[in-house]
C-alpha cells in the first residue's frame, strides 16, 4: 500500500479460504475405429455437449502441392463446400445453415482441416452434407475462378495486418527457399492465380481418399446410433489406399538478427521473435510448455511482469510454441518434426528500443539464475488445473484429439500430458525454456516505422538490422 | 468458410459487438433452472446448477458502463476496470491473477457500453476462493489503489487502444459509426476504449470517485452456474458479500432514448492507408429486449449472416464485387441497437455499385419478406449460436447476469431462444421495411490512399474519440495459450 491509499474498512474482512476436496478429472478417452473404406473414426460422447463437432483430417499436406502452384490445398479446402453431385453451391450452404451447422476448412502443413458443429438433432443430416464434400465435390470452374479472385483479394488485408504480415517475414527468415515452410501457406499472388479447377481437382485425386483420412466425433450422443449414421455418410466415401508420405526434415536458420519491415508513422511496432524447436514427439516437450509459460504465458509470467504490469509499454506479450508439422515416430532415430518457439506482441512505437532491451534482459536474467520453485509449482497448478474448463466443449476436445492425430500422437497423448507437467521439475522446465529461447539465437522481426526504430535497435546488439518494405 | 469472410463476420459479433443471441435454458441437460436471491445490502445472486464437469463460474455484472462517463473522461469506466485487477486490502499486486490462476482457473473483465463485467472459471473445488476474491476488490478496492497502479495501467490500456483500434486498418471504423450515429452529447455517442487525451486526464480521484459511485453490491447481479452445492455457495456468499455496505451514490446514466427512425442519412468519408474499399453503415434498431429486436436479429440473419446470406449470395458470389459481406447485431437495452454492415469490395469495385446493390437487397426483402425457408435457416443459426453461449457454465453465468441487470430478471434468460422461434416471417419483413432504410443509417466510406498521400493527410482524418464495446479481452478458455486481460492472439 502506498502513502496515497485510503482505507476503507466498514467490510468484515476473512482469512483466504482453503480449496475443498478436487474432483478428478481425466482427459477424454476416445474410442477408435476404422470404417470399410478405411476412414478411421475417433468418438467421444461428452454428456451435455448438444453442439456436436466433427474434426476430419486430410492427409493433404502443404509440401505436396505443385510446384508454382503454393495456395491449391487452401483453394481445394474451401472448394469442398462450393457444389457436390447433389447440391449447387448456394444450395449446399442453405442445406447446412438449415441444420444449424457451421462449417469450416482450411490447409496447413500437416494436412486439410475440415470442422463441423452442429446440434446433435441434426448431425445426420449434416454429416450426410460433410460426407457429399469429401466424397464428390464438384469443383465447378466458375466456383473456383471465384475462389481465387476472392483469394486474391484478400492478401492485401492479410498485409497490411501488423502480425500476419511479421508471421509471413519470419517464415521467410527462418526456412530455406526451397522448403515450402518459407512461404505463405495459403500462396502468394503469383502462385495463386496460376490456380485453375483442373489443378483443384488433381489435388484432390492425389491427395484425399478417406484411407488416409481420420474423422473425430465428439458430443452428447446419447440416443444415436452412430455406427448407422457413419456407414450412411461418411460409409459411403470410397477410395484406393496410398502410402504415406514421407515428412520431410525442417531446417532453419536462426542466426540472431533483426528484419524491420517498414511500416512509416506506425504507432506500434509488432514483435515476433522466434526460432524452432522439439516438437511433441520430444521428451522435453512437458518442460518446455511449463518453462515457456513461465516466461510468457500470462499476465503474471516474467515477460509482462515487467513489459506490462511494470513499464505500460504493451497491452501483452505472449512466449508460446506451436507445432508446425510433426511425422511418425520410428523405430530408429525418432521423429521428423519441429514447433516454431516465439514471443510476439506489440508495443508503442517509441519504447520499441527499450522494451526490446528489457524482453533481452528478461531472457538473460532466466538464462543466468534460472526459474523458482514457486513459478514452477504455480505454472503447474494453472496448466493441469484449467484442463477440465479447457474441455468443457466438444469443440475444443475434437480440435486437441484432430491435432493429436495428425501430428502422429497417441490418442491417450494429451492424458499423459497433464501427469507428465505434474512431475517435471524446476531445474527441466528452467533448462527447457533457457534452450528454446537462447538470446544469440532468435531471430526478431518488426513491424513498425524504420525511421524511428531502427537505430534504438541497432544500439542493442541483438543482431544485424535490415529493413525491408511491403 | 472462407477466411476473410468468416473474419469480418467475427468483427462484428466478437470484436464490435457481444453475442447478438441469447442464451435461455433448456440447453445442454435441458430443464436447467436458476434460483435468486437477494442479500440485506442490496446484492442480486442467481444460482444454477450443472454437475456434468466439475467446473464452477463465477460472473458478476457491476452497471456501470461507458454510457456512464461524463465529458472530458471517456474510457474511465474501462481503465477502472483494469484498476480492479490491481490489488485491494487482502490481495496484492496482481494476486488477483496469480491466485485464480494458481488455482487452476481463468478469468478476465470487459467494459461495454451499458455494464462492465469480472468472471473467472474455476474448478469446482476452488470455487469459494473466486468468491473471496471478488468481495475483497468489492468491499476494499480503495484501500490499495495508488498511483502507481493509475499510470501503468493508464499506459496499458493506451497500448491496448494502439493494438486493437489505431495500428490496424479500418481499427477506427466502430468508433466512427458510433459517433456518428448517436448523436453528440448522447451516452452512447462515444465508445468504451476513450480517447487518448481523456485517457491522459484521468486522475486517481476520478477512480476513486468512479467506484465510490458505482462499485456497490446494490448495484451489481453475481451468478454462479456449474457444479455447486446451493445451499453451501449462498452461504458463502453471504460470508464474504453481506457485510459490504450497499449506498445510493449512484448516478443514473443520461437518457438514451432517440427517435425510432434517424430521419436522414448520415455520412462520412475516410481517406487513410487501408487495403481496399469498404462500405460499413449502422441502422438504428429497436432496443434489446424487445420482440421487434428478435425479429431484427433474424432480419440481419437472413441477409447478412452466413454464406446463405442474401448479400453473400448477391455481393459475394453472383456480383463478385466483394471479398466479405455481412451484418452483425449490437443489441443494447439502454439506447436503439445497431444493425452492422460491413463490406470490403473486391479489387477496381467502386462503393457506389455496392451501395446500390445493398439497398436494392434490402429494399426487396422489405418488400417481399423472408421465405420460409430462409426463416428456418436464420432461426436454426440462432439456436446453434444459443446452444454454443449455454455449452459453458461461463456462458450461461454471463447470460443470466445479463437478463438480471438489463432487464430485472434473470430467468427471461431461460426462455429467451423460445421467443426468437417464436417470431413470424411478417414481423421479420415489418422490422426490415420500417428501420432498413437509407434515412436510418449512418455510413462509413473508406478510400484507400497510398502512404505518402496518407502521410501528407495525417491528422485530417483523424477522429478523436473512443471505442468498443467489449472492451478487454477475451479470456479464450485458459490453458496453454490462454488470453487474460491482456493481449489477444
Amino acid at each position: 500500500m502506498s502513502e496515497t491509499a485510503e482505507t476503507l474498512t466498514s467490510m468484515e474482512f476473512h482469512p483466504q479460504p482453503q480449496p475443498g476436496t478436487a474432483t478428478p478429472w481425466d482427459f477424454p478417452a476416445p474410442e477408435r475405429g476404422t470404417l470399410e473404406n478405411g476412414l478411421t473414426v475417433l468418438r467421444c460422447h461428452r454428456p451435455g455437449q448438444q453442439v456436436v463437432a466433427v474434426e476430419v483430417f486430410l492427409a493433404a499436406p502443404l509440401d505436396a502441392e505443385p510446384e508454382g502452384l503454393d495456395g491449391v490445398a487452401t483453394i481445394m479446402a474451401r472448394a469442398l463446400s462450393e457444389g457436390t453431385d447433389k447440391h449447387a453451391a448456394e444450395e449446399f450452404a442453405a442445406e447446412l445453415e438449415r441444420c444449424g451447422a457451421t462449417l469450416d476448412a482450411h490447409a496447413d502443413h500437416p494436412g486439410v482441416r475440415v470442422s463441423l458443429e452442429v446440434p446433435v438433432s441434426r448431425l445426420p443430416k449434416a454429416l450426410g452434407l460433410l460426407a457429399e464434400a469429401l466424397r464428390a465435390p464438384a469443383f465447378p470452374e466458375g466456383e473456383i475462378e471465384r475462389l481465387v479472385r476472392n483469394r486474391l483479394d484478400e492478401i492485401p488485408h492479410e498485409t497490411a495486418n501488423p502480425g500476419r504480415r511479421a508471421a509471413k517475414q519470419l517464415s521467410k527468415e527462418l526456412f530455406p527457399a526451397a522448403s515450402r515452410m518459407s512461404r505463405p501457406r495459403q500462396g502468394t499472388e503469383e502462385t495463386v492465380a496460376a490456380i485453375d479447377a483442373v489443378a483443384v481437382r488433381a489435388f484432390y485425386e492425389a491427395h484425399v481418399r478417406p484411407a488416409t483420412a481420420t474423422a473425430v466425433v465428439v458430443g452428447d450422443l446419447t440416443g444415436v446410433d452412430l455406427d448407422a449414421v457413419l456407414a450412411d455418410t461418411l460409409g459411403d466415401w470410397t477410395g484406393d489406399s496410398a502410402e504415406p508420405r514421407p515428412v520431410p526434415a525442417i531446417t532453419a536458420d536462426d542466426t540472431g538478427r533483426v528484419v524491420i519491415v517498414d511500416r512509416p508513422g506506425a504507432v506500434q511496432t509488432q514483435l515476433l521473435i522466434g526460432r524452432i524447436g522439439p516438437d511433441r514427439h520430444d521428451p522435453v516437450w512437458a518442460a518446455q510448455v511449463l518453462g515457456t509459460y513461465c516466461l510468457g504465458g500470462t499476465l503474471t509470467s516474467r515477460l509482462d511482469r515487467v513489459l506490462r504490469e511494470e513499464k505500460g509499454y504493451t497491452y501483452g506479450v505472449r512466449a508460446f510454441g506451436q507445432v508446425l508439422r510433426s511425422g511418425a515416430q520410428t523405430p530408429v532415430g525418432g521423429a521428423s518434426g519441429a514447433a516454431m518457439l516465439a514471443i510476439s506482441g506489440s508495443v508503442d512505437t517509441p519504447n520499441t528500443g527499450p522494451a526490446l532491451e528489457d524482453l533481452w534482459k528478461v531472457l538473460r536474467t532466466l538464462a543466468a539464475e534460472g526459474l523458482t520453485d514457486a513459478e514452477r509449482d504455480v505454472a503447474v497448478q494453472n496448466l493441469v488445473g484449467v484442463a477440465p474448463l479447457k474441455y468443457e466443449t466438444a469443440a475444443s476436445v475434437a480440435a486437441t484429439l484432430a491435432d493429436q492425430v495428425e501430428q502422429h500422437l497417441p490418442d491417450d497423448y494429451q492424458a499423459q500430458m497433464y501427469a507428465r507437467l505434474a512431475e517435471t521439475g524446476t531445474v527441466e522446465a528452467t533448462a527447457a525454456v533457457v534452450s528454446a529461447f537462447p538470446v544469440d539465437r532468435l531471430v526478431t522481426v518488426l513491424v513498425g516505422d524504420a525511421s524511428q526504430i531502427e537505430e534504438p535497435v541497432a544500439a542493442l546488439g541483438i543482431g544485424e538490422v535490415t529493413v525491408v518494405t511491403g | 468458410m472462407h477466411k476473410l469472410a468468416t473474419h469480418i463476420r467475427l468483427a462484428i459479433e466478437g470484436t464490435y459487438m457481444p453475442m447478438g443471441h441469447t442464451a435461455t435454458a433448456q440447453a445442454g441437460s435441458g430443464g436447467l433452472t436458476a434460483t435468486e436471491h437477494r442479500l440485506s445490502n442490496g446484492l442480486r445472486v442467481v444460482l444454477s446448477e450443472d454437475h456434468l464437469t466439475p467446473v464452477a463460474a463465477v460472473c458478476l455484472w457491476y452497471d456501470v458502463g461507458s454510457r456512464h462517463e461524463v465529458k472530458g473522461r471517456t474510457g474511465l469506466a474501462h481503465l477502472f476496470e483494469h484498476l480492479m485487477f490491481q490489488g485491494s486490502e487482502q490481495v496484492h499486486g496482481n494476486g488477483h491473477f496469480e491466485l485464480v490462476q494458481g488455482a487452476g482457473g481463468s478469468l478476465n473483465g470487459t467494459t461495454s457500453f451499458e455494464r462492465t463485467n469480472y468472471f473467472e472459471t474455476m474448478p469446482a473445488h476452488q470455487l469459494e476462493l473466486a468468491l473471496w476474491l471478488e468481495a475483497d476488490r468489492m468491499g476494499s478496492l480503495l484501500s490499495a489503489l495508488d498511483e502507481e497502479s493509475m499510470e501503468n495501467q493508464r499506459d496499458v490500456v493506451k497500448n491496448e487502444r494502439r493494438q486493437r483500434y489505431d495500428n490496424v486498418p479500418y481499427g477506427t471504423a466502430f468508433e466512427r459509426l458510433t459517433a456518428l450515429s448517436y448523436p453528440a452529447g448522447h451516452p452512447y455517442h462515444h465508445t468504451p476504449i476513450g480517447s487518448m487525451a481523456d485517457l491522459d486526464a484521468a486522475t486517481l480521484e476520478d477512480a476513486r470517485n468512479f467506484f465510490r459511485t458505482y462499485y456497490a453490491p446494490n448495484n451489481a447481479v453475481l451468478s454462479v452456474v456449474g457444479d455447486i452445492d446451493p445451499e453451501r455457495t449462498l452461504g458463502w456468499i453471504e460470508k464474504y458479500f453481506g457485510s459490504i455496505p450497499g449506498h445510493d451514490g449512484k448516478q443514473p446514466p443520461r437518457d438514451g432514448s432517440l427517435p425510432d427512425i434517424i430521419g436522414e442519412q448520415l455520412r462520412e468519408v475516410v481517406r487513410e492507408e487501408v487495403p481496399a474499399r469498404a462500405l460499413m453503415a449502422a441502422y438504428r434498431l429497436p432496443h434489446d429486449g424487445t420482440r421487434e429486436s428478435d425479429a431484427a436479429d433474424l432480419a440481419l440473419t437472413v441477409l447478412g449472416g452466413g454464406e446463405s446470406s442474401r448479400l453473400h449470395n448477391r455481393l459475394v458470389r453472383r456480383d463478385r464485387t466483394a471479398v466479405g459481406a455481412g451484418f452483425g447485431l449490437l443489441r443494447l437495452a439502454g439506447a436503439p441497437s445497431l444493425g452492422w454492415l460491413d463490406v470490403k469490395t473486391s479489387s477496381g469495385v467502386e462503393v457506389p455499385v455496392i451501395e446500390a446493390a445493398v439497398d436494392e437487397e434490402l429494399a426487396r426483402f422489405a418488400a417481399e419478406g423472408p421465405t420460409p425457408e430462409e426463416m428456418e435457416r436464420a432461426q436454426a443459426q440462432l439456436e446453434r449460436e444459443w446452444l454454443d453461449r449455454l455449452g459453458t457454465v461461463a456462458g450461461r453465468a454471463d447470460e443470466l447476469c445479463r437478463f438480471a441487470v438489463l432487464f430485472g430478471d434473470p430467468q427471461l434468460a431461460l426462455t429467451a431462444v423460445d421467443r426468437v422461434l417464436d417470431v413470424t416471417a411478417e414481423e421479420v419483413r415489418a422490422v426490415a421495411a420500417a428501420r432498413l432504410r437509407p434515412d436510418n443509417r449512418a455510413v462509413l466510406v473508406y478510400e484507400p490512399v497510398t502512404p505518402e498521400a496518407a502521410e501528407q493527410s495525417a491528422g485530417t482524418g483523424q477522429t478523436d474519440r473512443a471505442d468498443e464495446t467489449e472492451q478487454t479481452e477475451q479470456t479464450g478458455r485458459a490453458g496453454e495459450a490462454g488470453q487474460e486481460v491482456g493481449a489477444d492472439r
